[in-house]
């Protein structure tokens, strides 16, 4: 049972994980909680819902991902210039950002509503079966699957920041936008590269969250509660703290759940987010953002 | 000379009252009725069916000459499935538009705000809030003297598919999987479980999940591992999807019995196959011979719905049983009058059956459910018929 708890819990864990490091991606950068990550998710779902039906027969799932990636990737170029940018050229208090970003998350969500109402919609079938066995564990491979891309995009990630000159830069810009430009570096590209980025991984995560748990106007602000307390616990801005701390929520949530109970975990989890919060608010990798500062 | 004067005067008078019309009756005041539904809500697909019925309902009375002479005018306004919209959309009703009587939404939560208020009021309200609380005191009994409720109510429903476990399918042991931030989830799942353990069955699993959890697997996990015959799902449909989709991969092959929530589109919303599901309806929505079908055929038609709902039955339903009342009553702008006419409705004809309401508690008495499955095309199919 401890096995299946852990094959289980990791598996959530990489939904998180998408979504907390498009989360904290960001936040790297500009230094506020983007809420309207929620909103794009919950967007993208829609997109690739309807995309697939647009079809006959539907289009090959990966050709429905790589769709809603760029859409999601438009979505965050549209949000940046008609809010963000705004915002940076004025020069205003960070704050504004924050509020901005709750502005555009329930724009979205309430524009869907709009649109398409509280009913919810299933994308069709992916897989002909939903599970297979290795011994006594039960994989679902859908799961598999949103851990497998989870993984493939998060590598690609820190390789993009940690080996190539754009990734250069993005580090560069997240220390210090100012000193970046007064380097040559093209800041504004930088912040539009990074809510590019953001996009496409909101792409990513609506079409999967819409698959594992249908398509309504709230699935992307619901499952952003959980990207945002494991971007806290990991560290605000740190992509590997990020997964990490999102993995490490999916198994604690599971377990918690499996041996406290649904209602005492709400509570466990907001506590240790609390607790991360008095006792390390830099999160797990705040000290290695820190050191390298 | 006095014989002409008189006899031009008699023409006078008698030219006088030819010219007289007989003076036109005045036409009756117009009954007003408000229908509070959750339009914009999290339940507005089901709220704005429900509306429709109601709407269709009452068009139907009018262009049957209305109650008595008089023509119906609804008020829709919507409480957005939220208990402070709900009363203030109710007090609009009731200081604003002066209405004689409310049809209420399919919901629980806004419809437990006006208890009291609508017997401060005089004002009847009649709907599908199926939690015994809305016509019931939870701590005392009494009943709330001008609320309605014309389904069978959480517990009776929930009764409704214990018995047919019990008896028809012979199952022993049962689990239970809901939504303990959801009232109705509640009402149907506490019930249930107290039906079983007092018919002989026993309950081995109790498992929870909150509004904030999207993942099931752990419960669903501990509810395997106990090993029912059979899983009751109370909840939205969104989460009963999740919850049936986390029970079949963690490997659970019994049966799963589900509430009234589980309609289309449900097969749309999960991943698994669907076997060995039996829910709850009120109405038998797709059989031509049922008293509903024809309304549920022009819902689709007109709403452009690819699949029917219940809730049009709800609203076609609720205005039919208030009508009924208005009908017998001497004034029926009277409140008072309506509430004691409806107290003792006895078998009105609505979609759902005959309708006798029971004085005690504001239910119906005579209203049983249907058990549905779904075929291997994802069709829904009644299977039998709970009596009450």
């Amino acid at each position: 049972m401890v096995s299946q708890l852990i094959v289980n819990g990791i598996s959530i864990g990489a939904v998180y994980a998408l979504i907390a490091v498009g989360f904290a991606i960001v936040f790297s950068i500009m230094r506020f909680s983007n809420f309207a990550h929620g909103g794009m998710i919950s967007a993208c779902a829609f997109i690739g819902f309807y995309f697939q039906r647009a079809f006959d027969p539907a289009p090959p799932f990966y050709i429905t991902i790589l769709f809603t990636a760029v859409c999601g990737m438009a979505i965050a170029i549209l949000i940046d210039t008609l809010g963000y940018s705004r915002i940076r050229k004025k020069k205003s208090p960070g704050i504004y950002y924050f509020l901005m970003s709750l502005t555009f998350a329930i724009l979205i969500e309430q524009i869907l509503t709009v649109f398409y109402g509280t009913n919810m919609y299933g994308y069709p079938k992916v897989f002909q079966n939903e599970t297979f066995m290795i011994g006594d564990l039960r994989f679902k491979i859908m799961n598999l699957v949103i851990l497998g891309v989870s993984v493939a995009m998060l590598i690609a990630l820190i390789l993009l920041i940690n080996k190539t000159k754009v990734g250069l830069a993005i580090r560069a810009v997240a220390i210090n936008a100012e000193a970046g430009k007064l380097m040559g570096i093209n800041s504004g590209m930088i912040v539009t590269l990074i809510f590019v980025i953001a996009g496409i991984l909101a792409g990513v995560s609506g079409v999967f969250l819409g698959v594992q748990y249908s398509v309504y106007p709230a699935v992307g602000s619901i499952m952003m509660v959980k990207g945002f307390i494991a971007s806290v616990i990991g560290g605000l801005g740190s992509l590997s703290g990020a997964i990490f701390a999102a993995l490490a929520l999916g198994l604690i949530e599971i377990f918690l759940t499996y041996f406290l109970g649904a209602r005492e975990t709400t509570v466990i989890m907001f506590a240790i987010m609390l607790a991360f919060l008095f006792l390390r608010p830099q999160g797990i990798s705040g000290k290695i953002t820190e050191d390298k500062v | 000379m006095k014989k002409i004067v008189l006899v031009v005067a008699i023409l006078v008078m008698a030219l006088s009252l030819a010219g007289c019309k007989p003076k036109a009756a005045e036409p009756q005041e117009k009954i007003i009725i408000g229908s509070i539904q959750d339009l914009s809500g999290g339940a507005s697909e089901a709220g704005k069916a429900n509306a429709w019925g109601a709407e269709y309902a009452v068009k139907v009375i009018n262009e049957n000459g209305g109650i008595d002479g008089r023509q119906i005018e609804i008020i829709t306004l919507d409480c957005k499935n939220d208990l402070n919209e709900g009363i203030n959309v109710y007090r609009k009703l009731v200081d604003e538009y002066k209405v004689d009587a409310i049809i209420g939404p399919p919901l629980s939560n806004p419809a437990s705000g006006w208890v009291e208020l609508s017997e401060e009021d005089q004002v009847p309200i009649v709907g599908h809030f199926a939690d015994e609380i809305t016509t019931t005191n939870p701590d005392t009994g009494a009943v709330y003297p001008f609320m309605y409720l014309v389904q069978p109510s959480c517990g009776q429903q929930s009764d409704a598919i214990a018995k047919f476990a019990i008896e028809t399918l012979g199952l022993k042991t049962y689990a239970t999987l809901y939504n303990t931030g959801n009232a109705f989830a509640k009402a149907h799942a506490i019930p249930f479980m107290k039906y079983v353990r007092d018919h002989g069955g026993s309950v081995v699993a109790e498992e929870t999940f909150t509004w904030t959890d999207t993942d099931y697997s752990a419960q669903a996990l501990k509810i395997v591992a106990a090993n029912p015959e059979a899983v009751f799902l109370s909840d939205y449909a969104n989460q009963a999807a999740t919850a049936y989709d986390a029970l079949r991969d963690a490997g659970f092959t019994g049966v799963i019995l589900g509430a009234n929530t589980l309609a289309l589109p449900f097969p749309t919303l999960v991943k698994n196959e669907i076997h060995d599901l039996y829910f709850l309806q009120n109405y038998d929505m797709l059989n031509p011979e049922t008293r509903c079908y024809d309304l549920h055929q022009t819902y689709m038609k007109e709403v452009g719905s690819e699949y029917p709902k219940a809730n049009v039955g709800f609203g076609w339903d609720a205005v039919q049983v208030l009508a009924a009342a208005l009908e017998k009553a001497k004034d029926p702008k009277d409140g008072v009058e309506v509430r004691e006419i409806l107290e003792s409705t006895k078998g009105v004809e609505i979609c759902m059956g005959d309708i006798t309401i029971n004085p005690a508690t504001h239910r119906p008495t005579t209203l049983g459910m249907h058990i549905a499955v779904y075929d291997e095309n994802n069709t829904m199919q009644i299977l039998t018929y709970v009596e009450p």
